[in-house]
């Protein structure tokens, strides 16, 4: 055991009087540093305002005047998603989706004012974050660290007399396997120290450890991958050749590659598309601002014998709410099972491309990441089903309203004159039907429940680069 | 000098290592480019669907009207910006900006906004188009190519003898590096001029392109050149080579990215969708001759036929739609404006990275840069206008509703 120490202190003594491995190092730290303090800076302010956002869209419905409340239907609201705490280490994609959504009677609207849209187009890597350096950068750190760990040892003639001395391939390997290790466990260090942020903010112990976790396992596969590379190859060149190989196929080309290919695979059409479809099943279900419409004549059969009158005019209650909330039901329903569709669609895309999970670790981690911090697909899903319940809620609250609290006589002549009109004014105590929104992420052991197939593939990976690194340094002659 | 090039051609075929590397860049261009053509079909189908689509669905809607407000009011227009001939090689802003919309005579800010985006695990992620491989891979496989010309030689202790033996140093390594550069060129480019013709892409742009990829080639040849000159072993000019990519194609465009992001705000894009909403909205319950004298600041042709004597009429329901497009534009300029600003500081910084440089040339030429997608958005803008101008009339003037004038609706043409 001791062997095996000194091998690895003798390794990180070499690594400390190369230039080439200082600079290197010190450049990746101080990019660490920087983006992550960047990053929490963007996430908190963008937390902070969105919330901010969140509350004055309420207190701004509830200050409505007296109004008719169909009104209040079209007036809308606004629902938000503020970034979750590990969002600092890893912003998912928000920046891609956008974070407000208009809510209002009789439409589903899409996510508004992506990052993305207005950001300065500087290529494929410009957006820099904690998760992208630890994602691409750190491995080539470990690549220029370690593709020559045995192999130096083997130029210089030294393996000759450590093999000599009785000491085996594999203890060698161990030894060298430590010193990455070291250097590896040092680099957790920025990201732990992000989740105890992290932590500090509300995530829970569980989720900011089973990320930290999941990316010591993506690290660490690495480590194996370029030390197996170190004692199989000959040449130095070699060996940084054949690792630089593997890493631009499996952080560069492997995503976008997996990218093409689930969206060449499943076609999902988008909101335009589905929408014009959907148009010509919802004119069947009639206009709800229209009661006369024909499409309402069962219903209006069911309501007059429920309350036992003979016409409208009868009813207890306005009838003209009454079909405002049958239809905004009966739309909901069209619009929703046509949202679920386009959801479903796109998650077996996302399902696809993590299955490339199996080539490229990239990808494994990168799900792990993003589902962890609750900056995922699934999680925008989410969103988009809370505040299309919240839309549901307060419109259908305000249908109630027109139902309950407004005459159908006064309702059917309010464009006579501004004295009717008055009359169809609602007191504006009945906007506090709108419920508080605020969106939190999905609980920790949903999300690690979710992020298990991923890390699945990485335990896969280590288990595999681990084993033929054993493999390889068994079988470790001069 | 002929024979030195046919001499260069046998030992590169004799080079597994190269020939790998070469292949590679010729099957990740055949990729590209198929994925590329593909996504480009695919967005034109959808867009020939969509029009038949919209042209149904807005005969079916105007069908039952009565009123020209009625039918203003539910006619939907669509319009969209097809994919240039050149788009296969370069997706750029078309994965994350919309390129297709539906709008009507509403207030148009709340219209514009909307995003049909895709998944947004693509945006996240980019695609493998040409423009990604001709600006960051290509420069990694030629640095794998290049780097140990001279190293290998020295390690191997041939490096004196041969430089010797060809009498200058400029002999030996120009030709060999030059068929290696030439032979990546031609690789990479030849799927491209395959599918470009396919798409019938105009010369020009294919001549540009090619200029383009071998400019940035050239480029990155004359930095592994200087960089091998020091006299090192192999895996520390590789190393060196990875380090001066990873700045020049990471570094550089990310700390690019944010100091132009922080030097140029956005106004928030909420904010403007609320001005609007709350300008519309406000309308219902202020007196009509406020909306109709603010209306009429910036349409005077209409004062003879403003005053509004019922409780609801059309052309007071769009004068204040208007109204909040009106109010909003100030905003919506700062917005537009700032966009254009990040994108003319993006182009200056571009000239610091060869990669920012051939991704952004390359969607410059497929038009699928900012500034086509912010032209996009300028047409949808100057489409409505002419709605709005096509309308008009017919509300104000209150001639009979006459369905056979609707045939005369402009229609949308994308921009070229």
């Amino acid at each position: 055991m001791s062997m095996i120490f000194r091998i690895a202190k003798e390794e990180w003594r070499l690594w400390l009087r190369s230039k080439v491995i200082v600079a290197a190092t010190l450049i990746v730290a101080i990019l660490l540093a920087a983006t992550s303090i960047l990053t929490v800076d963007r996430v908190a302010s963008e937390q902070s305002q969105r919330l901010a956002q969140q509350v004055t869209a309420e207190e701004t419905f509830f200050a409505q005047p007296d109004r008719h409340p169909h009104r209040m239907v079209h007036y809308g609201h606004y629902a938000f998603r503020p970034p979750p705490p590990l969002a600092a280490f890893e912003p998912g994609v928000d920046a891609v989706t956008g974070q407000s959504i208009f809510l209002e009677g009789h439409r589903q609207n899409t996510p508004m004012f992506a990052d993305t849209k207005a950001a300065a187009d500087l290529g494929g890597f410009a957006a820099l974050t904690p998760a992208n350096l630890y994602q691409l950068l750190l491995p080539l750190l470990l690549i220029i660290l370690g593709h020559a760990l045995l192999l130096r040892e083997r130029e210089s003639g030294t393996l000759a007399v450590i093999l000599a001395q009785g000491r085996s391939g594999l203890s060698l390997a161990a030894g060298k396997a430590v010193a990455l290790l070291a250097v590896i466990v040092l680099f957790m260090l920025p990201l732990t120290a992000l989740a105890i942020y992290a932590i500090a903010q509300g995530e829970t112990v569980l989720a900011a450890a089973s990320l930290v976790g999941g990316y010591f396992l993506y690290l660490s596969i690495w480590g194996a991958i370029v030390l197996a590379a170190s004692i199989i190859l000959k040449q130095r060149a070699v060996s940084l050749g054949a690792l630089i190989f593997i890493w631009l196929f499996a952080a560069l080309i492997v995503p976008r590659f997996a990218i093409n290919a689930s969206s060449a695979a499943i076609d999902a059409p988008g909101k335009i598309e589905s929408d014009l479809v959907m148009l010509a099943e919802q004119r069947k279900l009639g206009d709800g601002h229209n009661a006369a419409d024909p499409a309402f004549l069962r219903l209006q059969k069911e309501v007059l014998e429920q309350y036992d009158v003979e016409k409208v005019e009868d009813l207890p209650i306005n009838w003209r709410g009454v079909v405002a909330s049958y239809s905004e039901a009966e739309l909901t329903d069209l619009l929703n099972s046509y949202a679920e569709n386009r959801m479903e669609q796109e998650a077996s895309q996302s399902d696809i491309f993590n299955l490339f999970g199996l080539v490229s670790p990239t990808i494994a981690v990168g799900s792990v990441s993003r589902t962890l911090a609750g900056t995922d697909l699934a999680t925008h899903h989410r969103f988009l089903r809370e505040s299309e319940a919240l839309r549901f809620d307060f419109v259908q609250s305000l249908n109630a309203v027109h139902a309950n609290e407004l005459s159908y006589a006064d309702d059917l002549n309010r464009s006579s004159d501004p004295e009717a009109e008055r009359r169809t004014r609602v007191n504006s105590e009945a906007w506090r039907v709108l419920d508080e929104f605020r969106f939190a992420p999905d609980s920790a052991s949903d999300r690690v429940d979710r992020s298990a197939f991923p890390f699945a593939m990485l335990f896969i990976w280590l288990v595999l680069a681990t084993a033929i690194t054993f493999f390889a340094a068994r079988r470790v002659r001069v | 000098m002929l024979s030195n090039f046919s001499r260069e051609l046998r030992f590169l075929a004799k080079d597994r290592g190269a020939l790998f590397w070469l292949l590679l860049a010729f099957v990740l261009s055949v990729i590209s480019v198929t994925f590329g053509v593909a996504e480009v079909r695919d967005q034109q189908q959808t867009i020939a669907e969509l029009i038949n689509e919209d042209k149904a669905d807005r005969a079916n809607a105007l069908e039952g009207q009565e009123d020209w407000g009625g039918a203003a009011y539910y006619a939907f227009h669509l319009t969209y910006a097809p994919p240039s001939d050149f788009a296969f090689a370069a997706m750029g802003q078309r994965d994350s900006s919309p390129w297709k919309h539906r709008v009507r005579m509403l207030a148009l800010e709340g219209q514009i906004q909307e995003s049909d985006t895709k998944n947004a695990d693509f945006g996240l992620v980019g695609r493998f188009d040409f423009a990604f491989l001709a600006a960051s891979v290509a420069p990694l496989l030629l640095i794998l190519l290049l780097y140990d010309l001279r190293a290998a030689e020295r390690t191997a202790r041939r490096h004196d003898l041969l430089v010797s033996t060809a009498g200058s140093s400029g002999k030996l390594w120009f030709p060999r590096a030059l068929v290696r550069v030439a032979t990546l060129s031609s690789l990479l480019l030849i799927p491209l001029w395959t599918a470009s013709a396919m798409e019938g892409t105009s010369l020009g742009n294919i001549g540009q392109a090619s200029l383009i990829l071998i400019g940035a080639l050239l480029v990155w040849w004359l930095i592994v050149e200087l960089v091998s000159r020091i006299d090192a072993s192999p895996s520390v000019l590789l190393t060196a080579l990875i380090g001066l990519w990873l700045a020049l194609a990471i570094v550089i465009p990310a700390l690019s990215k944010f100091a132009i992001e922080a030097r140029h705000p956005l106004p928030n894009g909420g904010e403007i969708l609320l001005l609007q909403r709350e300008t519309v909205n406000d309308a219902w319950d202020m007196p009509k001759e406020a909306t109709m004298d603010a209306f009429l600041e910036g349409h005077p042709e209409w004062r003879d036929y403003a005053t509004i004597e019922q409780l609801f009429e059309w052309k007071w329901y769009y004068a204040f739609q208007q109204l909040g497009d009106v109010k909003a534009a100030s905003l919506v300029d700062q917005y537009r404006s700032a966009r254009l600003a990040r994108d003319d500081a993006a182009q200056l910084v571009a000239f610091l990275s060869p990669t920012s440089f051939v991704e952004r040339s390359f969607e410059k030429l497929a038009g699928t840069d900012a500034a086509s997608m912010i032209a996009y958005e300028d047409a949808v803008r100057e489409f409505h206008a002419q709605l709005r101008a096509f309308h008009y009339p017919m509300l104000f003037k209150g001639d009979p509703f006459d369905r056979e004038l609707l045939e005369g609706l402009p229609a949308f043409a994308p921009p070229s």
